[in-house]
C-alpha cells in the first residue's frame, strides 16, 4: 500500500514490528567452532601426536628397506628371477628413504630458524 | 644402515659364485668336442640360501655347522658343489658337452651376473648419499 | 682371478679349434697328393682334443693346487689315419704301380668341409664366451662408479 501521509507511515510501522522482521535466530552461548572443523575435532579427540605420525613413517620406510633387502636376498640366492619387482622394490625404498631424508632436513633447517630467533 | 650389511654380503658372495660358473662353462665349451669329455655343473643356490635362511624369517639357524658367528651368516665359508652333469647325452666320443644348454647357461649367468652387480652399485650408492647429506 | 682364468680357458679352445682348422686345411689341400716324404700317398690327419687343468699360476703347478673344474683344451696329438689308401685305377699317372692303380689318399672332402664348418662354430662360440667373460670383468669394474 502507499505511503501518502506521516500517519499512515506510523500505522505501517506499528503494523510492521521490528520483532517480525528478524527471526528467532537461537545462539548458541559461545559458538562452538569445533563442531564445524571435522579434522579439528578429531586431533582433539585423537590420541596421537605429530611425532607418533613421525615414528609410523619412519617404520613404514624402515619396512620398505626390509623388502628389498629379502627380495635381493632371494635373487641372490636363485631363488627368485624376478629381476623386476626386485628393482622396483629397490627404488620403492630408494625413494621413501631419500623423501623421509628430504623431510629429515627441513625439520633440521626448521627448527634452526627457530633456535635464530631472539626472545 | 649397517655397513657389514647382510644383503651385501649375500650379494658379493652370489657376484663370486657366479664367476665361478663362469668358470665352468668356459671350460665346458672349450671342451665340446673333447673326447671322454664330461660337462660339469656347479651349484651354489642352496648354500646360499641356507647361509640366508630366507623362508621369510630374517633370523639364522643355529643348528646349522656352516654358521659359526650369528648374525654375520657365515658367508665366508660357503663352497660351490662342482659335479659332472648326471643327465648329460653321450655323443659317440663319450663327450656330453651341448653347447646350445652351455650357450644358454651362460646368457642367464650373465643376466643375474648384471643384476647383482647393479644392486650392489644400489646399496652403495645409498650408503654414498647417507654421507653425504649430514647436517 | 676367476675370470681370467676363464679367459684363458676359452683361449685354448680357440687356439685349439684354430689347430683343428690348420690341420683340415692340410688335409683339403693334400686330396690329390700321392708322393709324400715318407713316401706313399698322403695320410689323412686328425687333431685329437685333450683337456687339462686350467693352471693360474707358476705357484699352483708347484703346490699341486688343481682346480679340477675349470679345464682348459689343447690338441694332444695330430693323428694319421691308418685307413689303407685308395687305389684308383689310373696307368697314365706316373705313380701308378704294375697293375696301373695309383694310391690316392683316402680324404672325403665333403666330411673335411663339414669338419671344417664344425671347427668354425666351435671357435666361434669360445670367442663369444671369451667376450662374456670381459663383459662381466667390466661390469665389476663398474661398482661404486
Amino acid at each position: 500500500m502507499a505511503i501518502n501521509s506521516v500517519s499512515q507511515m506510523n500505522q505501517t510501522l506499528k503494523n510492521y514490528d521490528v520483532s517480525n522482521w528478524t527471526r528467532n535466530i537461537e545462539l548458541k552461548d559461545d559458538f562452538d567452532f569445533r563442531g564445524q572443523f571435522s579434522e579439528l575435532s578429531e586431533s582433539s579427540r585423537s590420541t596421537k601426536s605429530f611425532g607418533d605420525f613421525l615414528a609410523d613413517s619412519i617404520g613404514k620406510v624402515n619396512q620398505l628397506q626390509q623388502n628389498a633387502n629379502v627380495a635381493m636376498e632371494r635373487v641372490a640366492s636363485g631363488e627368485s628371477k624376478n629381476l623386476h619387482e626386485t628393482l622396483l622394490a629397490i627404488e620403492k625404498a630408494d625413494l621413501a628413504f631419500r623423501q623421509m631424508n628430504q623431510i629429515r632436513m627441513k625439520v633440521i633447517d626448521a627448527y634452526k630458524e627457530i633456535m635464530k630467533m631472539q626472545m | 644402515m649397517d655397513i657389514n650389511d647382510k644383503t651385501l654380503k649375500a650379494l658379493a658372495s652370489a657376484v663370486k659364485f657366479r664367476e665361478m660358473r663362469q668358470e665352468v662353462i668356459s671350460s665346458n665349451i672349450a671342451n665340446a668336442e673333447t673326447p671322454g669329455f664330461k660337462a660339469k655343473r656347479l651349484d651354489f643356490e642352496e648354500a646360499l640360501a641356507r647361509a640366508l635362511d630366507v623362508d621369510g624369517q630374517l633370523t639364522m639357524k643355529i643348528n646349522d655347522p656352516k654358521h659359526f658367528d650369528v648374525g654375520n651368516g657365515g658367508f665366508n665359508n660357503l663352497k660351490p658343489e662342482v659335479y659332472e652333469d648326471p643327465n648329460g647325452v653321450v655323443s659317440e666320443s663319450g663327450n656330453t658337452v651341448d653347447i646350445q644348454d652351455e650357450m644358454a647357461r651362460e646368457a642367464e649367468n650373465k643376466l643375474m651376473y648384471d643384476a647383482l652387480i647393479q644392486m650392489i652399485n644400489k646399496k652403495l650408492g645409498m650408503k654414498k648419499y647417507i654421507l653425504n647429506s649430514e647436517r | 682371478m676367476d675370470l681370467l682364468k676363464s679367459m684363458k680357458i676359452s683361449a685354448s679352445g680357440m687356439r685349439a679349434n684354430l689347430k683343428r682348422t690348420e690341420v683340415i686345411n692340410s688335409n683339403i689341400a693334400n686330396a690329390q697328393t700321392t708322393r709324400t716324404a715318407e713316401g706313399g700317398p698322403y695320410r689323412r690327419k686328425q687333431a685329437v682334443f685333450g683337456s687339462e687343468p686350467a693352471r693360474d699360476s707358476f705357484s699352483e703347478i708347484l703346490e699341486g693346487e688343481i682346480d679340477a673344474h675349470a679345464q682348459s683344451v689343447h690338441v694332444t696329438e695330430v693323428v694319421e689315419d691308418t685307413k689303407p689308401p685308395i687305389l684308383k685305377y689310373d696307368p697314365h699317372h706316373p705313380d701308378a704301380n704294375k697293375d696301373g692303380y695309383v694310391a690316392m689318399p683316402n680324404i672325403n672332402t665333403m666330411i673335411e668341409m663339414a669338419d671344417l664348418l664344425q671347427a668354425q662354430r666351435a671357435y666361434e662360440a669360445n670367442l663369444k664366451t671369451l667376450n662374456v667373460t670381459k663383459g662381466m670383468a667390466q661390469k665389476a669394474l663398474e661398482i661404486g662408479r
